[in-house]
């Protein structure tokens, strides 16, 4: 015991330092608009109700016409289990290593990057 | 502890009413307890003669919460249960769920399934020691211990993303594999704990005022946990050797050998080196699994709906047996999901050591069971005028809420 | 007169004591952390050695609840009465000199009744505050009372019988030749382990034990008082290790420079160096043991403790006679 008392002590001094994360972990939720085609699958298996389909356009498909979607995501309820990562099959979205979400507005956790991007 | 008490007033079915003035109340909100229940200690100078307790603090209606989620939403619900035993609780579901489709789970993924459990065995096993430390005051074994805590946590963040909730299970499957170049840190890693778990044996072994605290401390005797039907570490301190892997294996169990520790005394002194020695048989069994590990696919992939029909299935959480039922009427949302965690079949059994104990000793013994009082929670009811005590279903709830919120709604 | 003021206000009267409080409860949090592997306070100050006064301004603002039923003249007195207690004792220990600020004849049994009266006022302070808590820390303070008092008691005897004096200051001159630990080392031993039990440290923290009784008999204060008492706390280890020195050490003795002024600094230098060692070897027992329960406390201290100090003092009488 008392080698610890001279050894360094293993506190990190996080916010002091930074604090490096695994390759596979589960941070904030990411979506590449250019891959996503509206499928509404993510929004089908989200435990959360974090996504919700947004209707941003129409299109044709033979005779009829019919709505396009992209998804909302109010990650501020997001629980991280990437089922939606799992699931997409376009391979859209991804989880990122950032962590660091802590906000008094949780506006600023609403990612609407799909919606952005579609024109 | 069989003493007269001179305030008893036996009250029907066996409400017992004592004098207030020697009620010490354990909780709800307490520094000794995790999470909040009320235990009312009644007690005779130092001693405690009987303990009443009231639950129901926590209660969060979770199988209520999993009739309006499908399938796979619920896994990640009834993993946060608990964040100690959450693999346990999401590995319980997901396998019951599985009994009722006719897939059969990938050998790969039963291995990966048993080395997660294992590590979480570990992780919560090293948390008890740690904490058990801290409620005999013992604050240097206790930060000792969760810094090797630590190791598991990083270890487990390394393969499924996150240090609590794993999110790994899923119906016939796993969703991460562990790729060979994270074996060797596993194998590493786990030998490093079995060593620092050989070392806090010996400091449970020699130091004089933990022996003091531990020894003799809430003997637990076979019959009395046989009749009390407890489960877990506690049963196996007692000398039943008992354990659902060895018993009714699951995942990859059959494969894998687990030792069953046992001791006889039954006291506390014992339940740490029962735990500490399952640190031992857990690093060892996912040593023996990470060579041994299969090729192959780690999950199927099913449709949403689940055929009708009703399974159960138990497993071996850190604090004992976990026992899952589910009821499918076909579609992708379940009908009914019931959860029996081992904190509620070991609570009669706590109860019953705490009687005759001191004041000192109520932390300690509470500890021993391991509880987790956020798995465990119901909801009771006790009419003190007729002394009946019922609980109540899913369809009164809702009447009560319906009549209780919307009172000008007629249903 | 003046001087002496002077000397019981600032130094190494009320205030010296006060700070010498502040610097040891860091201390004890520093080396307690890092004997289990943290940091301990780091923010406050240079190496968070301002923390303790950053506790204490903490409290002083907070509001104070006084519990229903309890007594509340008592309540409300009790905790100044308490903290008299050392800090009278500290002007009874020679710091910067041979003599203390207030040394006379027999003043090593008022310590002793300073110390009676401080586990006095606590246990009027616990029953005073009426809740379930209190009141089994009350029984505990009064058992571990009982248990520690008669060894502490002893030790300072034997080292007041050894050095023919009954006046701390006497007892520090009279180890000008050789300092009294040499001949009664279990004196110092069990003076120790009954301090530890006195300042309510593990493995005897039994009343105040914070998983069991919540904070013991600390439980129902907050803001002012609840500072004060636990300033009263730190106080005391000041004034315990201090009376350990001045006993068993030789208090500020050795070798100085005749000059006057250099003289009380180097007496100071070397009190403070032996207040170091005696304060760091009570922080280093405290994290090494776990709790015991009060049964197993009192045990303890009458089956082992008390008869260790009655043979030192058998000891040291025969030594005395020859």
């Amino acid at each position: 015991m008392i080698r610890s008392l001279v050894k360094k002590p293993d506190t990190e001094a996080y916010p002091f330092t930074k604090i490096t994360v695994p390759e596979r972990y589960r941070g904030k939720l990411d979506i590449d608009p250019m891959k996503c085609t509206g499928c509404s699958i993510c929004a089908y298996v989200c435990p959360a109700s974090v996504i919700t389909m947004i209707e941003v356009g129409k299109r044709k498909v033979g005779e009829k016409e019919v709505p396009v979607k992209r998804p909302k995501f109010d990650l501020y309820t997001c629980i991280f289990c990437a089922e939606c990562v799992d699931n997409c099959p376009f391979g859209a979205l991804e989880m990122t290593k950032e962590f660091e979400l802590a906000t008094p507005q949780k506006e600023t956790l609403i990612m609407t990057k799909a919606l952005e991007k579609w024109q | 502890m069989a003493e007269p008490m001179e305030t008893r007033k036996e009250a029907g079915a066996g409400l017992i009413q004592y004098s207030t003035e020697n009620l010490v109340p354990f909780g709800p909100i307490h520094p000794a307890l995790k999470e909040p229940e009320y235990f009312k200690l009644y007690l005779r100078g130092e001693t405690i003669v009987d303990v009443i307790p009231r639950i129901g603090y926590v209660h969060r209606g979770l199988e209520k919460a999993a009739e309006q989620r499908r399938w796979t939403q619920n896994i990640y619900m009834f993993e946060r249960t608990c964040g100690i035993c959450s693999f346990a609780h999401s590995l319980a579901y997901v396998q019951a769920v599985e009994g009722l489709t006719p897939y059969e789970v990938p050998r790969r993924a039963l291995y990966i399934r048993l080395i997660v459990a294992e590590l979480e065995r570990i992780h919560s096993h090293l948390l008890w020691v740690g904490l058990l430390g801290h409620w005999a005051g013992f604050d240097t074994l206790f930060m000792w211990v969760w810094r090797d805590r630590e190791i598991v946590l990083d270890l487990v963040e390394a393969i499924a993303g996150n240090r609590v909730h794993k999110s790994l299970a899923t119906i016939a499957g796993v969703k991460k594999d562990i790729p060979d170049s994270m074996k060797n840190k596993i194998v590493e890693r786990t030998k490093h704990l079995a060593d620092r778990a050989y070392f806090y044996k010996g400091i449970v072994d020699t130091e004089t005022t933990l022996l003091a605290r531990t020894r003799k401390v809430g003997i637990l005797k076979a019959e009395t946990a046989q009749k009390l039907c407890a489960v877990g570490p506690l049963v196996r301190a007692a000398g039943l050797a008992r354990d659902v892997r060895a018993d009714d294996p699951y995942a990859a169990y059959g494969d894998v050998p687990i030792d069953v520790v046992t001791r006889s005394e039954g006291d506390v002194f014992s339940l740490l080196h029962v735990r500490l020695d399952e640190i031992v048989t857990a690093a060892n069994a996912i040593d023996y699994a990470v060579s041994q590990m299969p090729s192959g696919p780690i999950r199927l992939k099913i449709p949403p709906n689940i055929p009708a029909g009703e399974n159960a299935s138990h497993i071996e959480a850190p604090r004992g047996e976990l026992f899952y039922f589910v009821k499918s009427n076909g579609t992708a949302i379940p009908e009914r999901v019931k959860a029996r965690t081992p904190t509620l079949a070991n609570l009669p059994t706590a109860l019953e050591l705490l009687k005759g104990q001191t004041m000192a000793d109520v932390p300690v013994v509470l500890t021993a069971i391991d509880p987790c009082f956020g798995c465990m929670d119901r909801l009771s009811f006790v009419d003190l005028d007729s002394q009946k005590q019922w609980s109540w279903g899913g369809e009164e709830l809702r009447q009560y809420g319906i009549k209780r919120y919307f009172p000008e709604r007629k249903t | 007169m003046l001087i002496e003021a002077i000397e019981a206000i600032l130094f190494p009267g009320f205030l010296f004591t006060l700070g010498l409080g502040f610097l040891f409860e860091w201390l004890e949090r520093k080396i307690a952390a890092h004997m289990q592997g943290r940091v301990g306070p780091l923010v406050a100050g240079p190496h968070g050695i301002l923390q303790p006064i950053a506790d204490f301004l903490k409290l002083l603002y907070k509001e104070e609840i006084v519990p229903g039923f309890a007594d509340v003249t008592i309540y409300r007195i009790a905790p100044s009465l308490y903290f008299l207690a050392p800090i009278l004792g500290m002007l009874f220990i020679p710091v910067a000199g041979i003599r203390a600020v207030a040394t006379f004849d027999m003043d090593l049994l008022l310590v002793i009744f300073l110390l009676a009266y401080s586990a006095f006022v606590v246990v009027i302070l616990s029953f005073a505050s009426a809740s379930g808590y209190t009141t089994v820390a009350s029984g505990r303070l009064v058992l571990q009372y009982v248990s520690y008092e008669i060894p502490l008691v002893i030790a300072m005897v034997t080292a007041a019988v050894f050095s023919h004096s009954l006046s701390i200051a006497g007892i520090v001159q009279a180890q000008s030749t050789a300092w009294n630990i040499l001949y009664m080392p279990f004196g110092f031993v069990v003076f120790i382990v009954a301090l530890m039990a006195e300042l309510e440290k593990p493995p005897f923290d039994i009343p105040s034990a914070k998983t069991e009784i919540v904070a013991g008999w600390l439980t129902e204060f907050s803001g002012r008082a609840l500072a004060f008492l636990k300033l009263t706390k730190e106080v005391s280890l000041v004034f315990g290790a201090g009376l350990a020195v001045s006993l068993f050490l030789g208090g500020p003795l050795g070798p100085v420079p005749t000059d006057q002024i250099l003289a009380s600094v180097a007496y100071t230098a070397y009190f403070l160096g032996k207040l170091l060692v005696v304060v760091l070897l009570i922080f280093v027992l405290r994290s090494a043991m776990a709790r015991l329960r009060i049964a197993q406390a009192s045990d303890f201290f009458w089956k082992i403790l008390t008869p260790l100090a009655l043979a030192q003092l058998a000891f040291v009488i025969t030594l005395g006679g020859m």
